[in-house]
């Protein structure tokens, strides 16, 4: 729409604009804030806002209280941390393909996972964001890999029976969790499956598939035809053409796609709830501090929120625009 | 493409489809009809719809399907309007803050909703900030009790979903062709009748995704509610799914649980199949 030239208009779209923007993230603030307090202060009946921050609730978290070699685990977090970023930054400029350079910074984020506990001795807390990683990365590799092949079937073929597909896909999007997570967890328990890794990452595979599938289909019929009519006259097979010719120009959407895959399988409470015992990821783990009545929980809990949703304020500043595109699935076009 | 093709490729698809979701609400359907406990999962007795008239007689489970029915009417229309009304201030942004602020509004949606709403409950909890302001203007300490904490578990989800409504209008009207508008203003319409005749109706494909999906996840919301109540039956905010998770995990009646499990998908079912019907018709029509 037309810009509103009117100054009282402006003015009143920038004071609305602004609130909803302190509301929106106040949340977040208030319990960063909380994170960095006492117990005492962060209980004190008029609200402190200045006050000398104290990292304890955060060591108390990641790290069992006798830790040495702290200031080697630094070293060598901001070693890794500095590589990473170069290598992220640089990546244009020096002359190895991309592919390798983004499996390097893949292979250091574990190296650097794996290293950690090694040092220094990590509290439970860190074992649950080692199963979120695990969990996350898992469903991410899995799921991808089946619904950008269906994905782009589904774009391409448009009998009947692939539209009857896309709509069951659709009403499997709408079920609620309970009605597919109680019967995996009775048959978890009769197959010795429940707790483990496996079971938790197929479950949220499946979860994801119907969304996945949509979205990426949406992605995939932007894809010109010709593409494939070139393929075929090239003499490449389906599969061929779809690894060598399609795969490549549907990076975007894949990113897109698979932002959000990470996001369901990280953020998934209930699932997870239902099939683990002890293999919980941190939304499971974060729960529980709610749960307890002891004062203390509350410092600690907010660190532990913080802690959690570090990695998401960096995704969103990284991918703002897949997200944007993500969140419409295709269904604007433009 | 033909047929040999497509199968081959959405086969690994369609199979974990098939096995993990077909599957399990079979199994589901099944169980429903049996008395199951843990004790004999693998020897489930037969005890026909005793389950569903146990849960249909339930105060419990109408409380909680009362509640859930709440959640869906009062949310979706406050989550469609603020998003909408924040889309078409945003739009009006040129500069490089359109994107901090969409950053900023995107939070909530994209947060971990465990964490998300433990985060709005500390605003509330003792210490908090909006507790504060509370016991500022009506002179009174903010109580959690039934009726707080259900109003706090709506405001919770408007915060929590808006985001999503919003960006969606958001990317619709960067579709919008300048000329309809320019052509409404010519007519001498004002900015009111130029939202609602030529955004509104230009957005309605994506209005009606957007209050579907919003219908489906506010109907099946679980972690807010769990974190606001820490399952404190004293609250009386039980929705269908706290209903159905305590029923399968504390009480450990996974027949009932199934049945409960069974009853929700019916109920969903009632808004879903139109729409349905109406998205395989656009498909067809597209093709």
């Amino acid at each position: 729409m037309k810009q509103v030239r009117n100054p009282y208009g402006r003015l009143a779209m920038w004071i609305a604009l602004a609130l909803f923007f302190v509301y929106s993230i106040m949340p977040f603030f208030w319990t960063a804030l909380q994170s960095l307090k006492t117990i005492r202060q962060a209980f004190a009946r008029n609200p402190l806002f200045f006050f000398e921050p104290t990292f304890k609730n955060y060591s108390d978290l990641w790290l069992e209280s006798s830790s040495q070699n702290l200031s080697l685990l630094g070293i060598i977090v901001l070693g890794v941390v500095v590589t990473i970023l170069l290598l992220a930054i640089f990546s244009d400029r020096i002359s190895i393909p991309r592919w390798l350079n983004n499996t390097v910074i893949m292979l250091l984020i574990f190296f650097l996972i794996w290293i950690v506990p090694r040092i220094v001795d990590t509290a439970e807390f860190y074992n649950y964001f080692v199963n979120s990683v695990i969990v996350t990365t898992g469903v991410i590799i899995i799921s991808m890999s089946f619904s950008s092949l269906a994905g782009y079937a589904l774009a391409r073929f448009s009998k009947i029976d692939g539209v009857i597909i896309l709509i069951a896909a659709l009403a499997f999007r709408a079920l609620p969790r309970m009605a597919y997570a109680l019967p995996y967890y009775s048959l978890g328990q009769l197959t010795g499956f429940h707790d483990t890794y496996v079971m938790v990452i197929l479950v949220l595979v499946a979860a994801n598939q119907p969304f996945s599938v949509w979205m990426l289909r949406a992605f995939f019929a932007e894809i010109p035809k010709e593409l494939d009519e070139q393929a075929k006259i090239d003499g490449l097979g389906p599969l061929a053409a779809f690894w060598r010719i399609i795969l490549p120009s549907a990076w975007p959407g894949i990113i897109s796609t698979a932002l959000f895959t990470l996001l369901l399988a990280y953020n998934e409470f209930l699932i997870v709830r239902v099939l683990t015992q002890k293999k919980w990821t941190l939304p499971v783990a974060i729960a529980q501090f709610t749960g307890g009545e002891a004062p203390g929980h509350l410092t600690l809990a907010a660190a532990a929120a913080v802690s959690a949703t570090v990695p998401i304020i960096i995704i969103i500043m990284m991918f703002q625009k897949h997200l944007v595109k993500g969140l419409t699935g295709g269904a604007v076009k433009g | 493409m033909n047929r040999k093709t497509f199968y081959r490729f959405t086969a690994p698809s369609n199979l974990l489809m098939l096995t993990l979701m077909v599957f399990p609400i079979v199994v589901a359907v099944f169980m429903s009809f049996h008395f199951v406990t843990f004790r004999n999962i693998g020897s489930p007795e037969f005890n026909g719809v005793q389950n569903y008239i146990y849960i249909l007689s339930d105060p419990k489970f109408w409380q909680a399907f009362r509640f859930s029915i709440l959640i869906v009417i009062v949310t979706v229309p406050f989550q469609l309007v603020i998003g909408f009304i924040v889309a078409l201030l945003l739009d009006q942004v040129q500069t490089r803050l359109r994107g901090i602020l969409l950053a900023g509004f995107l939070l909530p949606f994209i947060v971990v909703p465990v964490v998300g709403t433990m985060m709005y409950k500390q605003l509330f909890q003792v210490g908090g900030l909006y507790a504060w302001f509370f016991e500022l203007i009506f002179n009174q300490s903010f109580v959690f009790n039934s009726t707080s904490v259900r109003t706090l578990i709506l405001f919770q989800l408007i915060w929590y979903a808006t985001p999503y409504p919003l960006v969606v209008f958001f990317a619709g009207l960067q579709t919008l062709p300048e000329t309809h508008l320019e052509a409404a203003e010519v007519d001498g319409a004002s900015k009111f009748q130029q939202v609602f005749y030529v955004i509104l109706p230009h957005l309605r494909p994506l209005l009606l995704m957007a209050t579907m999906i919003l219908i489906m996840d506010m109907y099946r919301m679980f972690d807010t509610i769990l974190v606001m109540t820490e399952q404190n039956p004293i609250y009386h905010a039980e929705n269908l799914m706290m209903y159905n998770f305590r029923i399968g995990m504390q009480v450990q009646r996974l027949g009932r649980a199934n049945a409960t499990a069974v009853i929700t998908i019916l109920c969903v079912l009632v808004v879903l199949i139109p729409w349905l019907r109406k998205t395989y018709l656009q498909v067809m029509e597209k093709e």
